[in-house]
């Protein structure tokens, strides 16, 4: 229950455009929240199951009622179930983005994807090496088409492992090896786990649950990975590169267009149009000083860290930027789409376009862009935003941007280190740095906007703690501004002096939700310079605002990969209190991890402090007691 | 005689108890053809979101005295004794809403109901499932409640379990007895999600707030 | 035991019920100005609006007087009361009595004005005066002219414009209501009414009627002048109490009466329009002419009189309204500036139209004003009625879903 604004949103400009949205009788995601209160409890529990129709059923907490669905089965069973199916869920949607991009790479090599190039030749010989696809001396189409293909035998089930499990320490890879849980194809895992969910197959929790760890093991080091490798090769590699933040990044004399999504293969060939002469031209022509394309959502990270394309909000702030009554056009492709949105954008004289044939939305005009049309779609969307501009009403842009820093891959991290994570490392045996945490997930408006996000990373900069942020994490923390020049001023005394001498801020951009990957390549460096596993490590997870089952993927990956993991929001699993037990202190004799759940980033920050002090003790590095 | 029992503490906020009302107030009592008639058959009984939006069945208490019955202007409202239900005569109500005014649980509505003539806006509210009950049946809400947060016994009944209860809350050893543990983990979960919501965000955080343009003036006070 | 009842409206007619449930010999003399059953005032307005058919008044049956054996003395009324003799006159006859209940209501607060005699000028207080109102609207009335723009004024308005008449309303304030809603709602309802034709004037009065036998223009204090030809004066109510000694019985606007409804005269209680108690959000004394507070007050005073001590401190003032789209229900302090310390707090929402003001003395709600959304008005009222303080968060209540659990 919301009192106030103030309880729904942190950031100023959430603030002002909620009341600014609310004043204009736009219902948002927060209304809407409040109007399906109570929601229901056996649902939330994960205690009902839809799976068949001899059901629904659900099983009461109280043990009055029913202990048992129709088919008998118990609250593991029905909780296991629907949480493996979840993980299937999420692991697809990043995974299918990853295909989508092995299209255009094989598209690119064929000659049939128009307007797209390889960007990151080198990096395209490093993954082919990887993939065991031949490299020397051959020419970076060829080389292109065999990748792709390999990759797309990733996604079948042709082989024993996934190719890129090969980054994973060794002794991780024995580990998932002798539990039995080696992703073996990026689809069989997701489509395994629709299998045994079904009624009448696996019944027994625990190994739902295992099976649910190898099925996010199967985005994390193989749909997601090749997402962003592959986006790396197509669009470059990220390098550091200064970018703005918040609503404030809207400009009053511009053509606004706003990517929203996650899939660069749409956002890329708009920056394109967007850029070009003819389009600024035509701009000008309507009276606008040029195009300002800004991002919100994932799609936005992807431009950001590649371009800096400036950022206009997360989550929680697609519907409120439409209020601004600023943007002339938001070009969405697929994830995290609020349906709400066609609506909304009907207030103001927005126009909403969609891209992809699997993403359709009421009250949006349909544009679908294939690799072979992509650039000539581009600059026909883009054309109808700039004429759209003329019909703008009245515009309300609140908020300053805020300056930011982007474009942290591990490529450019390493770099940073002057090519090497031996100063890291260092720093971290040293104490000066006590370890590193990802925050990533979404926006959930069961939390404030952003307070997870932000006091999270605040309580952990300020005691050493390296922090790399992905997602709409990302976007909140350098809306709070831990991403300027001067953020190290807040950050703890030894972590200020390795970020000042680096010349790096102490919260560092990882890019989109699909770049959680490159967490995972980062910590395999590192363990593998220290000789030992991932669980070894000083480091931690959270999802400290996360909604969507992609996140539920992706903590399960995280976990299943050695890193403590700790929600915000509760998942669903209260009604098997044998899948809390697992969850929460089972996994850690299984994969060295475990997840939490906290829904306070005070109390998170005291057990991610305490975790790695403990991890730090045990390798033998000084530690402090928390 | 056997009266509705409402247990808070026990409801999952599932609503199921809203749909089977109005199923049992159709004119088809079945769920699919009911949806589509005319007027659209609505709950007399209201799952609302307590303090961390944690489920509240409110229904009727049909109390005595009654404070809706004292305050109808026509005198529509009656008490029918011999099942304790205090009932609302559609053709007499003339839609003043003075007993919203009245009572103080907020149960009562006001729309269109096939009991009453076409077209003519009534106040509705629970009365019972009397016609159930009739045909030996049970309150339609209790019916859905899996969870039994919504009983149908005799109020010695409901007042021995509440003694037998509080009985128990006294020795130490029982009352560390959770009803469920799942439930308790869930909703003090959401009650520290809550407590987040509305704790004021601590002062250093002012920098995250970001900065207001000082030419732009907030509009919508 | 010899009770006479003073009025026949619901405060006495309640209070002659409780007495016979609790006394079923004693005598009981009910004195009446109107001779037409017992009947449900605040309905009229439905019955002018067309809503309710004149039949549909009565709130008893016809049998009333003899099914409560109860002496009936109708159609005039009391012209003194004689405290220490323990009687009142009625009609030139004594009437003595042992416990006397005044009940005699309120008389519409006449207005000075030229040509008042002429036909089709009404007030809008009783049975008759809406049948003359129907007579009116059946010669043909089409134009009207409304003074005064409280609850009556207002309901006469709504009532006359849904059967097709023009009207125009004279009020003193910008918005009609004022002493029932706040400005915004008040703005509300003014938008409402004039966007269904209604013509408001503010500040201006009607000096003089003309017309041959029946009105037929009003000239006004600015120097116009206004074809009309019904003209229906709703400037508020005063307590009828012209037969009260008032050197013997404490009177300020109304009857003082204690919490158990006695006056400060031995075994004289009044209730209703007529009496003034303690109004619960104000905490001062405070004639609440409603009907349901008539309605408590008759029955509690009645138990009173049969001699079980009850004490009654509930009164407060509050209304619920439907016009057109909107629903109204107000209760307690409206006006902030009337009570000290007050701390106000409101939501607007422009999608649906819902309204809420609530005002809070220290931890107790005194007061809303609730426009649409009105369905759980009752739990705000109660929590205003029982001076239950709350805690926790205020903008809570402002929410339609609101319950008590939320409060928790």
């Amino acid at each position: 229950m919301y009192d106030t604004i103030k309880d729904k949103t942190l950031p100023q400009d959430g603030q002002l455009l909620l009341k600014k949205a609310e004043a204009d009788g736009v219902e948002t995601v927060w209304a809407r929240h409040q109007a399906q209160q109570p929601q229901c409890g056996y649902c939330e529990m994960g205690a009902s199951c839809r799976i068949c129709i001899m059901g629904p059923c659900r099983v009461d907490p109280f043990g009055q009622g029913p202990q048992q669905g129709v088919c008998g089965a118990d609250a593991d069973i029905i909780v296991a179930r629907n949480l493996g199916r979840m993980i299937a869920a999420g692991a697809a949607s990043h995974s299918d983005h990853g295909r989508d991009l092995v299209e255009v790479l094989a598209g690119v090599a064929d000659g049939t994807a128009l307007g797209y190039t390889i960007r990151d030749e080198d990096k395209l010989r490093r993954l082919a090496a990887e993939y065991g696809v031949a490299v020397d001396g051959r020419e970076a189409l060829a080389i292109a088409g065999d990748l792709a293909d390999a990759m797309q035998e990733d996604y079948g089930t042709r082989k024993k492992g996934l190719a890129l499990l090969a980054r994973a320490p060794e002794a991780r890879r024995a580990l998932w090896q002798k539990l039995g849980i080696t992703p073996r194809g990026i689809d069989r895992e997701t489509s395994e786990m629709m299998h045994r969910t079904h009624m009448g197959v696996d019944n027994d929790w625990q190994s739902i649950l295992l099976h649910a760890l190898r099925n996010a093991l199967s985005d994390g080091w193989g749909g997601s990975m090749i997402a962003t490798e592959v986006s790396d090769i197509l669009y470059g590699t990220p390098t550091p590169r200064p970018t703005a933040v918040n609503a404030g990044v809207l400009k009053k004399d511009q053509v606004n267009i706003i990517v929203h999504g996650h899939n660069p293969v749409v956002s890329e060939m708009i920056l394109q149009a967007c850029l070009s002469d003819e389009m600024t031209a035509l701009a000008q022509a309507k009276g606008a000083a040029g195009i300002n394309l800004a991002g919100v959502c994932c799609t936005g990270n992807e431009l950001l860290m590649r371009h800096g394309v400036p950022m206009a909000g997360n989550h929680l702030m697609t519907e409120l930027i439409l209020s601004t009554g600023a943007v002339d056009m938001m070009i969405v492709d697929y994830q995290c789409i609020m349906p709400s949105l066609g609506t909304v954008a009907s207030c103001y004289h927005t126009k909403m376009v969609s891209t992809s044939d699997k993403a359709r939305f009421p009250h949006m005009d349909h544009h679908e862009f294939h690799p072979d049309n992509a650039a000539e779609k581009a600059r026909e969307v883009v054309r109808e935003a700039v004429e759209n501009y003329l019909r703008r009403g009245e515009v309300y842009i609140p908020v300053e941007p805020v300056d930011s820093l982007g474009g942290f891959s591990v490529e450019a991290v390493v770099g940073a280190l002057g090519g090497t994570p031996e100063p890291l490392l260092e720093a971290i045996k040293a104490g000066k740095i006590r370890g590193a945490v990802g925050i990533v997930g979404c926006n959930n408006p069961k939390i404030k906007q952003d307070y997870g996000h932000v006091t999270l990373t605040r309580r952990l900069i300020e005691n050493d703690i390296l922090v790399v942020d992905t997602g709409c994490v990302a976007v909140a923390n350098a809306k709070a501004g831990f991403k300027l020049a001067d953020a190290i001023a807040m950050a703890g005394p030894g972590l200020k002096e390795i970020c000042g001498a680096l010349g790096v801020p102490p919260v560092l951009h990882f890019g989109s939700c699909v770049d959680n990957v490159r967490i995972l390549v980062l910590l395999s460096a590192l363990a593998d310079a220290l000789g030992c596993d991932i669980s070894d490590l000083p480091v931690a997870g959270s999802a400290p605002e996360w909604y969507s089952e992609k996140a539920a993927a992706i903590g399960c990956y995280f976990v299943a990969s050695g890193v403590y993991t700790v929600l915000g929001p509760m998942p669903p699993v209260t009604g098997s209190m044998n899948i809390v037990k697992l969850l929460t202190e089972g996994l850690e004799d299984v994969v060295g991890a475990t997840f939490a759940v906290e829904p306070d980033p005070e109390k998170a920050a005291l057990l991610i402090r305490r975790r790695i002090e403990d991890k730090r003790r045990a390798l033998g590095l000084p530690a402090a007691s928390v | 005689m056997k009266q509705v029992v409402v247990h808070p503490e026990r409801c999952v906020g599932c609503m199921q108890c809203q749909v089977a009302c109005a199923v049992a107030h159709s004119e088809a009592k079945q769920l699919v053809p009911a949806q589509f008639e005319s007027p659209r058959p609505r709950p007399r009984i209201h799952v609302g979101a307590g303090p961390y939006n944690e489920g509240f069945p409110n229904r009727c208490r049909h109390c005595d005295p009654a404070p809706c019955l004292l305050a109808c202007l026509p005198g529509a409202i009656t008490r029918v004794a011999e099942t304790a239900t205090v009932m609302i005569n559609v053709d007499t109500c003339i839609n003043c809403a003075s007993c919203a005014m009245a009572c103080p649980f907020g149960v009562i509505r006001y729309h269109e109901d096939r009991s009453a003539q076409a077209g003519k806006t009534v106040a509705v509210k629970c009365d019972n499932c009397l016609a159930r009950q009739r045909e030996d049946g049970i309150p339609a809400c209790v019916e859905a409640c899996l969870s039994a947060a919504l009983t149908f016994e005799t109020l010695d009944a409901a007042y021995k379990r509440q003694t037998d209860a509080v009985a128990r809350s006294v020795s130490a050893v029982a009352a560390a007895e959770a009803l469920a543990p799942g439930w308790a983990l869930l909703n003090a979960h959401k009650k520290a999600r809550l407590e987040l919501l509305t704790s004021p965000a601590p002062s250093d955080e002012k920098r995250a707030a970001g900065n207001a343009r000082e030419d732009t003036h907030v509009r919508h006070d | 035991m010899q009770y006479v009842i003073i009025g026949n409206g619901i405060a006495g007619v309640n209070a002659a019920e409780a007495i016979r449930r609790m006394d079923p010999n004693g005598r009981i003399v009910m004195i009446g100005d109107e001779a037409f059953p017992p009947y449900c005032r605040p309905m009229i307005s439905m019955v002018l609006e067309g809503s309710v058919p004149l039949a549909k008044l009565p709130i008893r049956q016809a049998s009333f007087y003899d099914d409560c054996k109860i002496e009936p003395i109708l159609g005039n009324r009391v012209t003194e009361l004689d405290v220490d003799a323990g009687r009142v006159d009625v009609n030139g006859k004594h009437v003595a009595y042992d416990k006397l209940l005044i009940a005699s209501g309120a008389d519409p607060r006449p207005i000075r004005a030229e040509g008042l005699e002429l036909g089709n000028i009404v007030y809008m207080r009783t049975e008759a005066h809406v049948r003359r109102m129907l007579d009116a609207l059946d010669g043909g009335a089409r134009r009207a002219l409304v003074l005064g723009g409280g609850l009556v004024g207002f309901k006469a308005a709504y009532g006359l414009m849904c059967r097709g008449l023009a009207v125009t309303m004279l009020i003193r304030s910008g918005y009609p209501l004022s002493m029932q809603v706040d400005a915004f709602a008040g703005g509300m309802i003014l938008d409402t009414l004039t966007a269904h034709g209604l013509d408001v004037r503010v500040d201006i009065a009607a000096e003089v009627f003309e017309g041959k036998d029946t009105v037929e223009a009003a000239r006004l204090s600015d120097g116009s002048r206004l074809d009309c030809d019904l003209v229906v004066i709703g400037k508020g109510v005063l307590p009828a109490l012209d037969f009260v000694p008032r050197d013997r019985i404490e009177v300020d606007l109304g009857l003082v009466v204690d919490p158990f409804l006695q006056t400060s005269a031995p075994n004289v209680f009044a209730a209703g329009d007529a009496a003034e108690s303690i109004d619960v959000a104000r905490q001062a004394r405070w004639v609440n002419a409603i009907w349901p507070e008539a309605a408590a007050q008759g029955k509690v005073a009645g138990i009173n009189m049969a001699g079980r001590t009850v004490p009654y401190e509930r009164s407060l003032s509050r209304n619920v309204i439907r016009i057109f789209d909107l629903d109204v229900m107000t209760a307690g302090v409206v006006d902030p500036q009337v009570i000290t310390g007050a701390e106000v707090i409101t939501r607007f929402d422009p999608a649906t139209r819902h309204y809420r003001q609530l005002v809070f003395q220290e931890d107790r709600l005194v007061g809303m004003t609730l426009v649409n959304a009105i369905e759980q008005g009752g739990v705000l009222m109660a929590l205003i009625q029982n001076r239950i303080p709350v805690a926790g968060r205020r903008e809570r209540l402002l929410a339609p879903g609101f319950n008590y659990r939320a409060l928790a």
